[in-house]
Formats: structure tokens, C-alpha cells, sequence
């Protein structure tokens, strides 16, 4: 099948630090890994021209081999377009295998009218192994000024660990009269979701990390609560998406400096 | 053979011990909140819960499931176990979940047990599965030979009316207010039901975020009447 944008990285340890092979065609690039810390390569995702058009399809393979550290963010914000004929369709697959970290901070995806979206994400990690995930959901600016113009997004995670499913997340947020009533939106435009898996998020660290939170939390509505298998999940509401790049950060910079030992990251962006 | 109407009253019976009557599955965080406050809201807010939430999880995984039972596929039916357990990211509302599936499938196997169930029953005390009530209603139900429309209308009725009750008693409401919104739900019932028969696996497990976070709250409610 042809993408309009495929994208495949492999990070492996070598001596003392990871590195990373990659390869990719069609409009998904990269930037030459960067070494924000001294062993941990980052990778920063880049969409060549304007953003997701009708119709498109894009594909990414991820694979941390053992032992081995990638953090992997985005340049820009995600915008996608109008689709009038075929949703917009992102997949991608990632492989961390025994004791590999994946960090993987997109910036926000902006939904502009008419578009329509479906993102399905499967990770498979091997013992040991550890995974941050974010991402954040934002209605475009539209010409009347009118927010919510998009016509939905589906968004799958699916984390397995050992080969067995761990989380099923999925979303499917569909504007209509009632987005922002109870339940749904709740009064609010933007969507945030933080993903934890780790051996170490228990219970104890999902409290230790909600007071963390809760000073940050102004002009937000989040929720956090713990995986069985060793996990946390946040979800925040909010009215733009600084707020949660904040809670998101806030959460990334304990949770690395709880399970990692490791301080926070700077981007470069 | 008993009057096939038998089970279906009396497993759709809010009384019926399966433990959902100590869950609200985050209403109890509106209730606190004072956005549920009276017979209106709770029925404004009990059509969202259905149309949003249990026809893309217990509704459709309902189906899901009977479907499976009936072309013989066991497997399926505990891969819908386990997307059901890990779709849930709010713990007590995946434990309550878990708890009363497995409470259900102790009792049911009691009361009508078949192969199914049996099997289902094996897998959770193993813990090659979790426990959901939608597996064991279909396992019952098909078991039965009961109609997969009926089942399922029987099935999302009892998830409501279990969830009225608690309303009545959490609110509190007076239990006649809560009979009319049994009557008022009826045609959201009817058009959630069609709904179902459309949706296929792609879209099971689909949920709504405001409803998670609530859920999610309720963790840390300090006085709570229900555990989730």
C-alpha cells in the first residue's frame, strides 16, 4: 500500500548511549537525532507542507530494542483539514522490547472544519520496558469564529504488555449539540490524555503524582487513576492547549525524575 | 421448561444480587458536585451515559458476545473480556465492573448454568479472564434461547433500572420520580438498541472523557455512598 507519509525507527544501544536508524518516504521526515541528555537520542517528527488532507494516510513503526532510551516529540502542531470524501487514518505500531523507555510527547492535533480523523496506536512492551504517552486533542479555528467545526476523531491505544492487553483506550469525540454537556466536554474545548506504563506507577505514585498536579491544575478539569498492570492515566479538560502542555509537562518531569531518575526534558522546538 | 419471561424478569430485577447496587459508576461525583441535583438532571444525564457510553461498551459488547457464543467462538468471547477490563481508566469503575461481572457469573451459574458459563467462569477464577456482565448475560441469555434483540433490550434495561435506583437513594429522588424516568428512557432505549445492531467491533469501547474524569474523581471523594 502507499502512504503519504511512512516512517520507520529503530533504536538500539551501542556502547554507552542509544542510536537510531531510520528510514521514511512520502511526507513524514525527521530531524537528525539530537542528544538533549547524553545517552538518550530524541527525534523530532516533521510534516512536509501543510497538514493532513483528505484522504491521507500515514504510517510510522517504532521499535526500541532492549535496554535501549528514544524520546520522540513533534516540530509543530498536527493540523488536519477537511476530509469531503475519506477520513484522515494514522497508524502506528510500536515495539519496545525488555527493559526499553519510549517517550513519545506529541504537540497538540488541531481538528479544523469538516475533518474527520481516525488514529490507532498499538504498543507491544516487553518485561520491564517503560512508555510515556501524550496527546492532545484541539478544535481549529474556524472562519465564523465558531469552535467545534470538525466532524470527529477516533483515537485507539492499545498497550500490551508480554503479549497481554493492558489498555484499551479509545476515544471517539464527535461534536454536536451536547459536546460540551455533561459527560462529554464538560464546558470545555480542549482534550488531554497522559499515559503511564510502568512497572513502578502504583498506587502510592499515582497519589504522590495528583498532588503534584493539583497546583497546576487551575482552569482545568483532570482525572488520574492507576492501572492494574502498573500504570497511570491523566485526563485533563481545558480551554486551550497551554494548560495541558502544562499538566502534561508537570506529569513528564515527576514521573521521569520518580521512575526514570532522570531530570526533565528540555525541547528544543 | 420455565416461562422464557421468568429469567428475563427476574435477572433484570434491580434487586437481583449482583452488586451493582453499591456502584455508580461516577454519578455519585456529579451527585456531589450538585450537577445531578433532581429528576431532571439525573434523566439528562442518564441518556448521555446510554447513548454515549453503555452502547459503545456493555451494549455492543453485549452483542459482541452473544454473537460469538452463537458461531461457537470462545476466544472472542474472552478478547471482549479483556478489551472491556483494560477500556476502563478509572479503577473503581473497571473493579466495580469486574467485581459484579464475576458476582453475576457465580450466581448465574447457580441458576442457569450451561457450558458458556462454565468456561467463562473457569477463566475468572484462573484469571485467564476478568468478569463482565455483558458475557454473562449473553451466555445466559443464549443459553436460553432468548431472541438477541430481547436479550439486549432486557440487558440495558437492568443496567438502567439498577442505575434509577441508585439515583433514588443517592440523590435522593422519590422512587415514583424514578419509575417515570423508566418510562421517559424508553424510546432512548429503543434507539440506542437499533444503534447497537450497526456498530460493529471497530467501534466497541468508545468513551467519553468528562464521564472518565468523573470516575476518576470519585477516588477521592471523602464521604461516598457507593464505591465507584
Amino acid at each position: 500500500m502507499n502512504f503519504t507519509g511512512l516512517l520507520e525507527l529503530n533504536a538500539k544501544k551501542s556502547d554507552h548511549r542509544s542510536i537510531v536508524n531510520s528510514y521514511y518516504e512520502g511526507a513524514l521526515k525527521i530531524t537528525r537525532p539530537i542528544y538533549l541528555e547524553e545517552k538518550t537520542p530524541s527525534i523530532y517528527l516533521i510534516h512536509i507542507g501543510g497538514g493532513y488532507v483528505d484522504g491521507d494516510t500515514y504510517y510510522s513503526k517504532l521499535k526500541v530494542e532492549e535496554g535501549a532510551e528514544l524520546l520522540v516529540t513533534s516540530q509543530a502542531s498536527t493540523k488536519v483539514y477537511q476530509t469531503p470524501k475519506v477520513p484522515v487514518e494514522q497508524h502506528t505500531e510500536i515495539e519496545l522490547a525488555k527493559n526499553s523507555t519510549l517517550e513519545y510527547i506529541m504537540d497538540p492535533l488541531i481538528m479544523y472544519k469538516g475533518a474527520r480523523f481516525i488514529q490507532k496506536t498499538s504498543v507491544n512492551m516487553g518485561e520491564g520496558a517503560s512508555l510515556f504517552y501524550s496527546d492532545i486533542i484541539t478544535p481549529g479555528w474556524a472562519e465564523n469564529g465558531k469552535g467545534f467545526q470538525y466532524d470527529w476523531i477516533r483515537s485507539k491505544l492499545k498497550v500490551k504488555k508480554n503479549n497481554k492487553l493492558v489498555l484499551f483506550d479509545h476515544l471517539w469525540v464527535e461534536p454536536d449539540g451536547e459536546i460540551q454537556g455533561i459527560m462529554q466536554l464538560e464546558g470545555y474545548t480542549h482534550l488531554g490524555t497522559f499515559i503511564i506504563i510502568h512497572g513502578k506507577a502504583d498506587k502510592t505514585f499515582t497519589d504522590q503524582l495528583y498532588e503534584e498536579l493539583v497546583p497546576f491544575s487551575g482552569e482545568t478539569r483532570f482525572g488520574i487513576s492507576t492501572l492494574t498492570a502498573g500504570g497511570v492515566v491523566i485526563r485533563i479538560l481545558a480551554n486551550g492547549s497551554r494548560k495541558i502542555e502544562e499538566l502534561i509537562s508537570q506529569a513528564h518531569r515527576f514521573a521521569r525524575n520518580t521512575l526514570l531518575g532522570k531530570e526533565q526534558v528540555y525541547w528544543r522546538k | 421448561m420455565t416461562n422464557p419471561l421468568v429469567p428475563l424478569l427476574q435477572l433484570s430485577d434491580s434487586n437481583f444480587p449482583s452488586g451493582a447496587f453499591s456502584h455508580s459508576f461516577g454519578f455519585e461525583t456529579y451527585i456531589q458536585e450538585n450537577v445531578i441535583s433532581d429528576k431532571d438532571s439525573f434523566a439528562q444525564a442518564l441518556i448521555v451515559f446510554l447513548q454515549k457510553q453503555l452502547v459503545f461498551t456493555d451494549g455492543l459488547a453485549f452483542k459482541l458476545a452473544y454473537e460469538a457464543i452463537e458461531e461457537v467462538m470462545f476466544s472472542e468471547v474472552l478478547e471482549l473480556d479483556h478489551i472491556l477490563y483494560t477500556n476502563g481508566v478509572a479503577k473503581e469503575t473497571r473493579e466495580g465492573n469486574r467485581r459484579i461481572g464475576e458476582q453475576m457469573a457465580k450466581l448465574a451459574i447457580s441458576l442457569y448454568p450451561s457450558p458458556v458459563l462454565e468456561r467463562y467462569l473457569e477463566c475468572i477464577q484462573n484469571k485467564e479472564g476478568y468478569g463482565h456482565t455483558a458475557v454473562v448475560f449473553a451466555a445466559v441469555f443464549h443459553h436460553l434461547q432468548i431472541s438477541k434483540t430481547i436479550a439486549l433490550e432486557t440487558y440495558l434495561f437492568s443496567t438502567i433500572s439498577s442505575m434509577v435506583q441508585n439515583g433514588v437513594r443517592g440523590i435522593p429522588i422519590g422512587q415514583s420520580e424514578g419509575q417515570k424516568i423508566l418510562v421517559s428512557i424508553q424510546p432512548y432505549l429503543k434507539s440506542s438498541i437499533e444503534k447497537i445492531i450497526r456498530l460493529s467491533k471497530e467501534d466497541l469501547g468508545a468513551g467519553i472523557p468528562g464521564l472518565e474524569i468523573a470516575q476518576m474523581h470519585h477516588e477521592r471523594l471523602h464521604v461516598r455512598l457507593f464505591m465507584s
